[in-house]
């Protein structure tokens, strides 16, 4: 994986912003297939998330990878964040680091 | 002459044609003024006057509204005087015309008879008790203030604000009971209604609180001080003869609330156990607590502080189930940093620890009311509110319940904490960033004195038994208690602070006991570091004792570690992320700057915003880099882009000086020679202005 730029801490809305670049995200898993993974987001938007999955999930997950669509991520590192996540402050950290402060992460 | 008066205006009213001021607003004449007394209960007789009104060519009889004394007795309205009603409602009563004026304009004071009016019913007097008329009820509905026990067949379209229990009583006449409700109708009106008995069953289900109903024919009785606290003289009882019907389309020009607020600053002459309305803004409400009663039930409470413009604040406890409701509603409202509008109707003023408003049975609480009064409070605190001073009336409790009042490491040198008399307590969020390992625990007295453990240390008697000084007696087996030695930093810097039992316990994760034996008797030390390690490097919530002690000429500042808490990262992030919103905001609504706000030290500051800043700006020479904070808490990160401000967090009307409760800033005794600042009481959103180059510890004013 191209580890030269940082990848951008998103959710829903903003995933759309960097298509074709780097992100990660965070999504709390509804549904895993062979190949991809159906999650919901920070702030409750659906993410798919193709790759090759972790064999156990779960119930959060942070995904890294290249950001296809506006609700397709395509994942190189796959993380199991526990079943215990606070969505809310991720989802306020995602708009911070995109927002106000969006010079001290990329 | 006769062209002033409305010539044909009793004439109408008689006949019916005119009955309320929305067809007409005839100007006409007092002819006669009579006062009648009409003697109550255990009250003071109440005064009414009946007058004849003439148009220059009748005249018709009529009854001022008690309101409308006054200017009898100042003179304005006497014989002679020409009025324009611009309230009124004439009735059928008795076979005569009344008119009963609640509003008028005095046009001439004094002025000669005009014309040579006919009175158009014989004077009779009115009887001063028992009402009853034969008459048809009118047709429309009587404004509340009309009511009176002179007209039993009256009907009246009403709103019901709020429903008492029903409530059983034994009286002399066997069991009843009883329940009641309070009215309000297009004109601001109020009035309760009482039912006894049958008229209970027949009405109880019928009435829910928001709906219209015309009611008619009830016994109008003076009102029951004691119980109602209604503006109304009058109180209804219903009888059997009475109908009450739901009116389905809604009235719109009925209110759904009637307030008659005072300013909380008020509050503080007013007597306990008076029922007040209050409207402020919420500036910060604490979570849902249980106490237990008296008589052994537990009560669910809960506290929030109101701001208004007289630049006061004030406690208003919730209890029971508005704790839930209006209480959870207002907690998110205030998290997400909007601070609501709150009308409180029927509050009781109790004291204690100051004055406080708490809310009884028929309180009612409405959250952003759809009111003058609440428009004009949201603007001035748009405007200026927001960050004004403000005293609170209610002082907290002393000793239980200390707030969190959050610092930073570098606040503890810079702020001279624990050189006042009293001894600061500070929460701060550190990791522990080393441990002194040789001496973690000392040998402790087991020996109970009183309710606790003696705890003193002990000495080797040097055969296996040990002595305890202060109980004067030897014990075989000694207690191990720790006292921690323990370096707490977070980016801001470094302190030491000792650990004590409990403490201790909660970092190492171990009796003090077991791990001495662990280290000295099986000499396991790879086990006895790994027990260390885990404890180091982990990010506590600690809460700090800091007081100056003197050894032999030498004062130093110790802290003491009176509780460690794991950080709950999530809670943790969530305050972050409000002080953010908070500093944003405020950042928004520039205050102009002012010294002697410089002297003034409020609530909580918030770890890593603000003070930091204000670090940087005095040379400050650890650089926040170093420190190991764990990658995942970003959010604590930032700090200095926004002002020099160090902003309240959490609640506390703590005396900043010395960290009392029972006082604030402005009376601390510590500190009565020093220019006051400007102090606040609680909280979220109330903060003074900016400080000149940063928070100020009341020593330093002006040395930034």
């Amino acid at each position: 994986m191209d580890t030269s730029s940082p990848a951008a801490f998103v959710n829903g809305a903003l995933l759309r912003r960097y298509i074709g670049q780097k992100v990660r995200a965070v999504v709390q898993v509804i549904r895993s297939d062979i190949g991809s993974v159906t999650g919901k987001s920070t702030d409750d938007q659906q993410i798919v998330v193709k790759g090759s999955p972790p064999p156990s999930l779960t119930t959060f997950l942070e995904v890294i990878g290249i950001a296809e669509s506006d609700n397709t991520i395509r994942a190189d590192v796959w993380t199991n964040f526990g079943d215990n996540f606070d969505a809310g402050n991720y989802n306020e950290l995602c708009k911070l680091a995109n927002g106000e402060f969006r010079h001290m992460f990329i | 002459m006769a062209g002033k008066l409305t010539a044909g205006a009793i004439g109408k009213m008689l006949s019916g044609e005119v009955s309320t001021d929305k067809e007409m607003m005839p100007i006409l004449q007092v002819t006669e003024l009579k006062l009648i007394q009409q003697p109550r209960k255990n009250q003071d007789s109440m005064e009414r006057y009946k007058l004849s009104l003439s148009d220059g060519i009748q005249s018709q009889e009529g009854i001022l509204n008690t309101t409308l004394n006054l200017l009898v007795k100042q003179g304005k309205i006497q014989v002679g005087s020409v009025l324009r009603l611009t309230r009124f409602f004439s009735n059928n009563v008795q076979f005569r015309r009344i008119a009963i004026v609640l509003e008028l304009e005095i046009i001439a004071e004094q002025c000669d008879i005009i014309g040579n009016p006919l009175p158009a019913q014989p004077p009779s007097m009115y009887a001063n008790t028992g009402p009853v008329s034969r008459n048809e009820a009118p047709p429309t509905a009587v404004p509340i203030a009309a009511l009176n026990p002179y007209q039993g067949r009256w009907t009246i379209k009403v709103r019901v604000t709020s429903k008492g229990e029903l409530r059983r009583f034994n009286g002399a006449r066997g069991e009843g009971k009883v329940f009641s409700f309070d009215l309000v109708d297009a004109d601001g009106g109020e009035i309760r209604v009482t039912c006894f008995n049958d008229v209970v069953d027949r009405f109880f289900d019928v009435i829910v609180v928001g709906n219209v109903y015309l009611i008619t024919k009830g016994n109008l009785k003076p009102a029951r001080k004691e119980y109602n606290h209604l503006p109304n003289d009058y109180e209804i009882h219903l009888d059997n003869a009475s109908t009450i019907q739901q009116c389905y389309e809604d009235d719109a020009t009925i209110p759904r609330n009637q307030f008659h607020f005072k300013d909380i600053g008020a509050i503080e002459s007013m007597e306990s156990n008076s029922i007040i309305d209050v409207i402020g803004i919420v500036s910060s409400i604490s979570p849902t607590g249980s106490i237990m009663r008296k008589n052994g039930t537990e009560a669910q409470k809960r506290a929030l502080q109101l701001k208004d413009m007289s630049g006061r604040s004030v406690e208003v406890t919730m209890w029971g189930n508005f704790c839930n409701a209006e209480g959870e509603r207002l907690q998110s409202l205030c998290d997400s940093g909007l601070f609501p509008v709150l009308a409180v109707k029927a509050g009781r003023i109790s004291e204690f620890n100051g004055k406080q408003v708490s809310t009884i049975g028929s309180s009612q609480l409405v959250v952003e009311p759809d009111l003058p009064e609440a428009r004009e409070l949201r603007a001035w605190y748009e405007r200026e509110g927001r960050n004004a001073p403000c005293i609170s009336i209610s002082r907290e409790f002393s000793g239980a319940g200390r707030q969190e009042v959050r610092k930073v490491i570098t606040q503890i040198k810079d702020e001279n904490l624990g050189t006042s008399e009293k001894p600061d307590w500070i929460t701060v969020s550190a990791t522990i960033s080393f441990m002194k390992v040789e001496n973690f625990c000392y040998t402790a007295c087991p020996i109970i004195n009183g309710d606790r453990p003696c705890s003193k240390k002990v000495t080797n008697n040097g055969d296996g038994t040990w002595r305890c000084e202060k109980c004067d007696k030897c014990v075989d087996e000694c207690d191990y208690k720790y006292i921690l030695q323990l370096q707490l930093q977070d980016h801001t810097g470094v302190t030491w602070a000792t650990a004590f039992q409990e403490a201790g316990e909660e970092i190492m994760g171990i009796p003090a006991k077991d791990l001495y034996y662990m280290k000295n008797e099986d000499r396991d030390e790879e086990k006895f570091e790994d027990i260390v390690r885990k404890a180091a490097f982990t990010k506590y919530i600690f809460k700090l004792k800091v007081k100056e002690e003197t050894f032999s000429d030498e004062s130093r500042v110790k802290a003491t570690v009176v509780k460690a808490e794991r950080l709950d990262y999530s809670s943790d992030t969530r305050s972050l992320l409000e002080a953010m919103n908070k500093l944003r905001t405020e950042d928004a609504n520039p205050v102009t700057t002012n010294p002697e706000s410089s002297n003034y030290r409020s609530g909580a500051f918030i770890s890593g915003i603000g003070t930091s800043g204000t670090r940087e700006t005095s040379s400050l020479d650890v650089p926040r880099s170093e420190f190991g904070l764990p990658a995942a808490n970003q959010v604590n990160q930032f700090g200095n882009q926004h002002s020099n401000e160090s902003r309240p967090l959490g609640g506390a009307t703590l005396c900043d000086a010395c960290g009392s409760n029972a006082h604030v800033f402005a009376n601390c005794p510590s500190f009565l020679s020093e220019p006051q600042g400007q102090h606040t009481s609680s909280v979220y959103g109330n903060t003074t202005g900016r400080n000149a180059g940063g928070s100020m510890p009341r020593q330093h004013v002006g040395s930034y």
